[in-house]
């Protein structure tokens, strides 16, 4: 199950990255 | 049940994978068609093109993103928490009608009738058994509730340079929720995935396709309900 709690993991940091990325560009006003 | 044996990183977790690189392989499509399109509306308006690393930093491409990633978490948060309520009698998708609620601490395996190899956290009683006997549908709730706000966030800046370009007034984030454009951009995401999964709920009554988690085996009655092959 460690490399299934990888995946678990990679898809939350990616989705919280996009969040992070895209909230960024709107408050920036790009 | 005992832990299932690991049969290698690639084959345990395919699925995820496989859809994880279609994610990132469809997302570099959309930026590529998107700089084209939004380059395209550039020159037809008389205004300067932008390179491919400027739209993909650009609230343009953000809103564009993170519209479509807000129905799908609202898409699962609906479904997960609907589907604790609502049955489809004869739906993959479904439980067995009667059994429709939150069910009993026997039926769910919770606190004393725990499983030895149960999750720690469905064993201990208290608020981590109720926190983690709501995380999936809580997670994708927390989910929708951002990018929902990270598309408001992105949807408003690329909403202002489109105002500014045309010589007109910026407005505010609040008056931006109140905009037609948020609202346009919200529900027309929204529709499709309402669809979706009533397509998917009543469409797997009827239909079965051989080996598939989202169906049922070929050879089970249509009544058959909440059976995956």
């Amino acid at each position: 199950m460690k490399g299934v709690k990888g995946v678990f993991v990679g898809y939350l940091v990616v989705i919280l990255l996009g969040i992070a990325y895209v909230t960024a560009l709107g408050l920036m006003g790009r | 049940m005992t832990e299932m044996k690991s049969r290698g990183f690639l084959r345990d977790n395919g699925l995820s994978l496989v859809f994880g690189a279609l994610f990132v392989a469809t997302l570099v499509g959309q930026a590529i068609s998107g700089t084209a399109d939004f380059n395209a509306q550039q020159i037809a308006e008389g205004l300067e093109p932008v390179s491919f690393a400027e739209y993909v930093t650009s609230s343009s491409f953000g809103v564009d993103v993170m519209e479509n990633w807000q129905s799908e978490y609202l898409q699962f948060f609906l479904f997960i928490y609907a589907t604790v309520w609502l049955v489809q009698l004869g739906s993959t998708e479904s439980k067995k009608p009667g059994e429709e609620g939150k069910e009993t601490d026997k039926e769910q395996k919770v606190g004393r009738h725990a499983d030895e190899d149960s999750p720690e956290w469905a064993k201990v009683g208290g608020w981590r058994t109720a926190l983690f006997s709501r995380s999936l549908g809580t997670l994708m709730a927390v989910l929708f509730v951002l990018t929902w706000v990270a598309s408001s966030v992105a949807g408003w800046a690329a909403y202002n340079s489109e105002q500014l370009s045309r010589r007109e007034d910026p407005v505010t984030w609040p008056a931006y929720l109140a905009e037609a454009d948020f609202w346009n951009r919200s529900f027309q995401n929204w529709q499709s995935e309402m669809l979706a999964v009533g397509s998917m709920a009543v469409f797997s009554v009827y239909l079965r396709h051989r080996g598939s988690s989202e169906s049922k085996p070929v050879g089970v009655a249509h009544a058959q309900t909440g059976q995956s092959g």
